[in-house]
């Protein structure tokens, strides 16, 4: 009785496998039809007389992951602007888009901050000139619900305070300032290893060695931290410059007790008069030269078109304008 | 071995050799890869063992800020979120494979067991994703937590990534208990229960034990889906029990922060001490596994 | 009697229970990622990445799998077949069976690392296809080994017995008469080794894979886009919320549990098959 039940059910199995086989086989033959499709396609038309080799070259970026949205979203665009190019992009941090470029094996880096010395004299040690081109700005503003602050009644703080807030050391709002409610602070925070989350602990958190409070609400992204400052009384959370709305107070922020409190706009953003803002630049051995890909690739994400996406991706873009590409 | 050379004619003998060096070399390589990863991981964790000496094992303080390194609380994050992922997993685990040894009808028994093995075959990244959008949200409600990434959420999708090896490890030493002990049992008049508890388990106890190291082996590795839920925090928690703050462990530190780390820093040869480390607790653990099983089958043949 | 044999049956339920929460979290994940099919479209399989698609990701994936099977698949059988066939029970033998299974045990980062600092650096290989097929190679290799084993152990004594009588060398009897016979077991180990790797992120996060990138690899040493890589990065580096990585996760999950249930589906079918085992 059992062998027989075995005998069914193995039979079974086999047809499924030879189904699921049947399947795969299926999806694979129709993957090689696209693929030969796809080569087809890549036929583009020649422009005029033009020096067309960048027109086939490839480029490799690598670095800082908070840059890494700007440089994935530009590649593709750019890639599907020009079919014949290819830009390969990488992850890593800061400091392998610096060490990357220094070493040569990559043609442009990421990088969220400057070099550090070390770097610095890496580069002159082994003969490499490194070029900063700045292409998006980031700003991180501090906002609360409306039911702390609005434009009649303003709050403005220091980097520390804003620090003490995020750490938990002021748990009542009133300890902040006087005249604030005697309510429970709600702290939103985006979730580790956000490049929003980096910035802002870099400039409220790290200088005093504070870590966010383990009250605080974890958001993974900008739109989600807005969502809940705008509907959580008694809220504070930071977020991406281009994502603050009406529903929310913006707060003034000042580097440190008796330094004047600034609004982030981006004017003061862009004359780094608010204490929470940086570049973000491609890193590149000398300057490139003119017309190469490399260079090209910078020139778009400048332009106006590579500006659309800095801002479309939470970024601030530069406050001057370069020519389009 | 009995067979091990036969009579082959000489000139057919002469081709044997190349391609029997060939397959040993390849029966070594595994030796040989073990080795190096050994030799490799070493070498480029050199600098931060030097730097620190005692203090990467006992050091407390985790800070790529300050560049200091102290591994302790990845450690202790590890072996936390491990220790509770195992007090869940062992008992489900070893019921389920006597569950299914012992109690299943044998028609049904290899469709249960091929579908704990696919829960096996799930890839890390797609527990961590699950655990993320669903599990975590789950932990901080039913808690009261601000956040859900905490060391319980991580030990409950570790434990679930257990499960299958205990199950398939122990099954397989439950299953090889002799039919002949288990109907001599039966024959004394004692119910299958009373059999299964006095002469399968005490049979079986050292696959068993076996399969609850493997378990921690497998735990104590697995990266993206505890990176993904565990909060990241390189702090040991306060009260150190409490399994509802955010912990950092050792695979989670090395894959979040080697893109991060610039070749020869020291930040780079710091997270290769973290491989030595977590290479010799895997090697320890799995050799005592070994033995374990090993033993398990001496003793039953001296029965 | 009759008390204790209905305890018995309660106690038997009760230990069912673990069995019945085992199938439930397999149950329920599936349900989890299916209800997410509606969220992707077809045409997401066969667009360019350039154009928000997955399919160079999907490639690249099997180019991996393909890469890492034909390294590992030839290295893993031969192996196998020395130490079941070749190979004299000794320390030596021992130290390599001890060294399988801590192979086996690894953690897959710790191989990522390895292959970061072997095959990347020393190796200069750098980030390419090479490096990750490797890599992998070393992960899937215990499986094809154990499991090529087991197929050649399962090959009847008599078989190879009768090819020697007729005369046939050694390596003659492996070739004509062993391997033959344990073939299905042998492809059977290697679709389970696909399946362990496929969906792999630790072992190629720092080995071969790259966000974007046009077209596939156009030789092994170019770096290559992988589904699982590009589900980790946008979840971990990126931040992109869930519903937009939903159908990586959902494909993943497909490719990786087709490959497994035909690996484990094949493996009950031959293990059945050969009725001299029972």
């Amino acid at each position: 009785m059992v062998r027989k039940a075995n005998k069914g059910l193995s039979k079974l199995v086999a047809i499924a496998g030879m189904v699921s086989l049947l399947i795969i086989g299926l999806v694979v033959g129709y993957y090689i039809n696209a693929i030969t499709q796809q080569k087809s396609n890549t036929n583009y038309p020649q422009e005029f007389g033009e020096d067309i080799a960048w027109r086939t070259s490839s480029i490799t970026l690598s670095g800082s992951t908070t840059v890494l949205p700007i440089a994935n979203a530009c590649a593709v665009a750019f890639m599907n602007k020009h079919p014949g190019i290819t830009i390969t992009v990488q992850g890593g941090g800061s400091g392998v888009g610096y060490s990357n470029v220094i070493d040569g094996v990559v043609d442009l880096g990421m990088a969220s901050r400057e070099p550090k010395t070390s770097e610095i004299d890496g580069a002159k040690s082994k003969g490499v000139d490194l070029w900063l081109h700045p292409i998006a700005l980031d700003a991180v503003c501090v906002v609360v619900h409306p039911s702390v602050a609005n434009s009649s009644y303003p709050l403005s703080l220091t980097l520390q305070e804003v620090g003490k807030i995020f750490a938990g050391i002021y748990k009542y709002w009133d300890e902040v300032k006087p005249g604030l409610p005697h309510k429970e602070i709600v702290v939103v925070v985006r979730e580790p290893g956000s490049g929003t989350r980096g910035t802002f602990e870099e400039y409220t958190m790290h200088p005093w060695k504070y870590n966010v409070t383990a009250r605080a609400s974890v958001q993974p992204s900008n739109p989600a931290v807005k969502n809940k400052v705008e509907t959580t009384p008694y809220s504070i959370g930071y977020i991406g410059f281009s994502f603050i709305s009406e529903k929310m107070h913006v707060v003034a922020l000042a580097k440190e007790a008796g330094k004047p409190h600034v609004y982030p706009t981006v004017n003061s953003i862009a004359k780094g008069e608010y204490p929470i803002s940086r570049y973000m630049y491609l890193v590149t051995n000398g300057q490139p030269k003119s017309g190469s890909l490399a260079d090209r690739f910078i020139d778009f994400v400048r332009s106006k078109e590579g500006q659309q996406i800095v801002e479309a991706n939470g970024f601030l873009k530069l406050p001057y304008v370069y020519p389009t590409s | 071995m009995s067979h091990n050379k036969c009579a082959s004619p000489n000139f057919l003998k002469s081709f044997d050799k190349p391609v029997e060096k060939l397959m040993f070399l390849c029966a070594l390589s595994s030796i040989v890869f073990l080795f190096l990863m050994l030799l490799f991981i070493t070498r480029e964790g050199m600098q931060a063992l030097f730097t620190f000496g005692a203090d990467f094992i006992i050091g407390p303080v985790w800070e790529t800020n300050s560049n200091l390194y102290g591994a302790l609380p990845l450690i202790y994050g590890s072996l936390m979120v491990v220790a509770v992922a195992l007090a869940v997993a062992v008992p489900i685990g070893v019921a389920t494979a006597m569950f299914v040894e012992e109690v299943l009808p044998f028609s049904i028994r290899d469709l249960v067991k091929s579908l704990i093995e696919l829960l096996a075959s799930i890839p890390s990244i797609i527990y961590g994703f699950i655990g993320v959008l669903f599990l975590a949200p789950q932990i901080a409600s039913l808690f009261g937590l601000s956040s859900g990434t905490v060391a319980l959420t991580a030990s409950l999708v570790l434990a679930i990534m257990t499960i299958p090896t205990i199950v398939s490890v122990s099954g397989e030493t439950i299953a090889a208990v002799p039919k002949e002990y288990k109907e001599a049992a039966l024959a004394l008049g004692a119910t299958k229960w009373q059999t299964l508890k006095n002469v399968v388990v005490p049979t079986a106890k050292s696959g068993i034990l076996a399969s609850v190291m493997l378990g921690f082996g497998r735990a104590i590795g697995e990266t993206v889906a505890v990176l993904m839920v565990a909060g990241n925090v390189a702090v040991i928690p306060t009260p150190p029990w409490n399994i509802l703050s955010p912990v950092y462990t050792l695979t989670a530190a090395i894959a979040m922060q080697m893109g991060e780390a610039a070749v020869g820093t020291l930040e780079y040869s710091a997270l290769f001490g973290l491989g030595l480390i977590l290479f010799i607790i895997t090697l320890v653990v799995n050799s005592l596994a070994d033995i374990i099983a090993k033993k398990g089958i001496k003793g039953e043949k001296g029965l | 009697m009759m008390r204790s044999r209905s305890w018995e049956k309660v106690f038997f339920t009760i230990l069912g229970a673990p069995a019945a929460i085992c199938l439930t979290v397999f149950f329920w994940i599936t349900s989890v990622l299916l209800t997410g099919i509606g969220t992707i479209r077809l045409n997401l399989l066969t667009t360019s990445a350039l154009q928000g698609g997955l399919f160079e990701m999907i490639v690249g994936t099997a180019y991996l799998l393909l890469g890492a099977a034909g390294v590992a698949g030839p290295v893993g059988v031969f192996a196998a077949i020395h130490l079941t066939e070749y190979a004299r029970h000794g320390r030596l033998i021992r130290v390599i069976d001890q060294a399988i299974n801590n192979l086996a045990g690894m953690p897959s980062i710790l191989i990522g690392l390895f292959g970061y600092a072997f095959f990347c650096r020393q190796l200069g290989l750098g980030i390419s296809l090479a490096s990750g097929w490797l890599t992998l190679a070393l992960m899937m290799l215990p499986i094809v080994i154990r499991g090529t084993e087991e197929a050649i152990k399962m090959v009847p004594y008599n078989f190879k017995e009768a090819a020697l009588a007729l005369g046939a060398s050694k390596w003659e009897t492996v070739k004509s008469v062993t391997v033959p016979s344990a073939a299905p077991g042998i492809i059977t180990s290697i679709l389970l080794g696909m399946a362990r790797v496929a969906g792999e992120t630790a072992a190629i996060l720092f080995t071969s894979c790259v966000l974007v990138t046009r077209g596939l690899p156009k030789s092994p040493f170019e770096p290559v886009m992988a589904l699982a890589f590009n589900l980790f990065v946008k979840i971990v580096a990126l931040g992109e919320s869930p519903d937009k990585v939903f159908g990586i996760a959902l494909i993943l999950f497909l490719l990786v549990i087709s490959f497994a249930s035909v690996g484990i589906a094949l493996r009950i079918y031959y293990r059945r098959k050969q009725p001299w085992l029972r």
